[in-house]
């Protein structure tokens, strides 16, 4: 993950939240967002860390932030005051984020978001056009991923042509493109029927695990928030309670 | 699956509209095609029929319009006294409206003159001499008049007996009605006028000297001048205003083209909002997008471009046997006026890009995520 992050933007913030050390992937430093011009303050200050490896659940009400804080770790979105920083460096001093998102994160959304007219094989590779693979190893580095998520009989249908768990196991495939080390999910298992979201949980967890990468998971669900590592609370633009799960976690997992 | 095939299927996407828009600009280049090939093919054709005749120089008063005006025969002989000049001859040329036609080209020549020479005489024959009231016809103008040897064709309300058909190895000569010059002055009350003067110059003749030509038949004739042959076309004044006109015509339907195409390509960016704040998410950067719009307005008028050429191509060839234009000009359906044409169709599409490019290049990944 070598990244040229310009540091300049951050000179003034003090070291402490710059934590460079390898470990810590998220810093956030009185992270502030507002909407339509501070009548609406989605973010009102949040301070953090996420390590390396770790499993963070953001739970809360709705509108309470999570999702804010879960686009501010996808840079799709910036802070209005505050700085991120993505392993030391801030992401807010990033000209374009566009190589920071296509490299070191993975994103899945509720609504799946798969673009509408290409397959399941088309929409993995969509990622990969910000890479120098060529078009041969575009379609054959999907091929693997899909089959790895039990899609390899559905390599040519389009979405529409797929179930909601379906769908939402192509957006796993797209998001794992480019190799990230950091997997962001929001709402992942919300458009699914119960069965569907245990499959597509276990496999999202199973991911972190096995390739040891970072998971923040926004939910609503508590019983999917006690499968972390560390849960989040959020109210009203602020944390409301951080901690780590009891010691049993990881027996649960198995 | 390749960044093209991406361009392809946003095209795609919305076949109707791709293909209404397509038909737009292929009407647009249609029109630049005919329009500017009929100019260009109606210089060709005289400049060939000037070579075909073996045309050297050209004296006129070119300042009238598509028909110089009338001067003094005496300046014939005048001419044919200077130095390097090796043969004149005098006609007196109109264009007139000839029974169903609109406009065909008359040509009253100097009996016994070069322009006679390369006239030969496929049915009947050539007029018995300078003073016969009697026509020759074009191959063309004979199909397109529907005249025989032994008809009569209606001059100025004077009845000529068509006497032969002739082949003169250019359209502006088969396309012409071919008369002696003293019968036609006589017919259109020109006695004693023509409007051209011909000549040839003797062999070996440098530039230099007939530019020195050129310059001593302006002292002898101030209104007019001289003009090397293949010059002729393009100082005329009346080839000036429709070269003018066609290309105007043609601008106008470009930029109906260019409204067209910047319309389809604003809907297909708003329209996909969501689908770009997805490639933004996913990590494509904002100038993936705006390539990815403008490859896509591009290619939409590349293709626009193709079938308009197609289209004007055959619309040429329809326009080509219609009794205004047959026999008068060959148009001109060049390589280059082709890709001059498709040329313009793919600037067309690009220029119409820009301001959908750069819209969807303002799109953020959040907001075209919440659209």
């Amino acid at each position: 993950m070598a990244h040229d992050f310009p540091t300049a933007m951050t000179q003034h913030f003090s070291d402490s939240y710059r934590d460079a050390s390898k470990d810590c992937v998220f810093a956030a430093a009185e992270l502030k967002k507002d909407f339509d011009d501070g009548q609406v303050q989605a973010l009102r200050g949040v301070d953090f860390r996420i390590m390396q490896g770790e499993f963070v659940a953001i739970i809360g009400p709705s509108g309470c932030g999570k999702t804010t804080l879960l686009q501010m770790l996808g840079a799709l979105d910036r802070p209005s005051q505050g700085t991120l920083f993505y392993r030391g460096g801030a992401l807010g001093a990033l000209r374009d984020p566009a190589e920071y998102r296509a490299r070191e994160i993975g994103i899945i959304f509720q609504a799946f978001h798969l673009l509408p007219t290409f397959t399941a094989l088309e929409n993995v590779q969509i990622p990969m056009f910000e890479t120098k693979r060529s078009a041969s190893e575009r379609a054959a580095r999907s091929v693997e991923l899909l089959m790895a998520v039990g899609l390899g009989h559905r390599l040519h249908h389009l979405p529409s042509k797929l179930s909601g768990g379906e769908r939402q196991r192509v957006a796993i495939a797209r998001s794992l493109a480019n190799g990230p080390s950091v997997l962001l999910a929001d709402e992942p298992t919300g458009n699914l029927d119960s069965e569907n979201a245990e499959l597509i949980l276990s496999l999202i967890i199973r991911l972190h695990r096995e390739q040891n990468m970072t998971l923040v998971l926004v939910t609503h669900d508590l019983t999917i928030a006690q499968r972390a590592s560390r849960t989040i609370q959020m109210k009203d633009g602020r944390i409301a309670s951080d901690r780590k799960s009891p010691p049993h976690y990881k027996r649960r997992l198995t | 699956m390749t960044f093209f095939t991406i361009v392809v299927r946003g095209l795609l996407r919305r076949p109707v509209r791709t293909a209404l828009t397509l038909v737009g600009i292929s009407i647009g280049i249609a029109a630049v095609v005919a329009l500017v090939g009929m100019a260009w093919g109606y210089e060709k054709s005289i400049t060939k029929q000037l070579h075909v005749i073996g045309i050297d120089l050209v004296v006129s008063n070119m300042s009238g319009g598509i028909m110089p005006k009338v001067y003094d025969e005496s300046l014939k002989d005048k001419v044919a006294k200077l130095p390097n000049v090796a043969e004149v001859t005098s006609v007196l040329m109109q264009m007139l409206s000839i029974e169903d036609a609109p406009m065909m080209m008359v040509s009253g020549r100097e009996w016994g003159g070069f322009t006679w020479k390369q006239l030969k005489v496929i049915d009947g024959r050539m007029p018995r001499d300078a003073t016969e009231h009697a026509v020759v016809l074009g191959r063309l103008a004979a199909e397109v008049l529907k005249k025989k040897v032994g008809d009569t064709v209606e001059i100025e309300t004077k009845e000529l007996p068509v006497v032969g058909i002739v082949d003169g190895q250019a359209v502006v000569e088969n396309g012409a009605i071919i008369l002696a010059l003293p019968v036609f002055q006589e017919i259109t009350e020109n006695q004693g006028k023509v409007n051209f003067v011909d000549i040839r110059v003797t062999p070996n003749t440098t530039k230099d000297e007939i530019n020195v030509l050129c310059d001593r038949i302006k002292g002898i004739f101030p209104a007019g001048r001289a003009m090397i042959a293949r010059e002729v076309v393009g100082s005329s004044q009346g080839f000036r205003i429709a070269r003018a006109m066609s290309w105007s015509t043609s601008i106008l339907a470009i930029v109906v083209g260019i409204l067209g195409v910047a319309n389809t390509m604003l809907m297909t960016v708003f329209e996909r909002t969501h689908e770009i704040g997805i490639l933004l998410a996913v990590g494509w950067k904002r100038r993936r997008i705006v390539s990815m719009v403008l490859c896509e307005s591009a290619l939409l008028g590349l293709l626009g471009g193709v079938t308009g050429v197609a289209l004007g191509a055959v619309g040429l060839k329809v326009l080509e046997t219609t009794p205004f234009v047959h026999g008068l000009l060959e148009p001109d359906l060049s390589a280059e006026l082709l890709f001059v044409s498709v040329a313009i169709a793919v600037a067309v599409g690009i220029v119409s890009g820009l301001y959908p490019a750069w819209r969807s290049s303002r799109l953020g990944p959040s907001l075209a995520l919440h659209a």
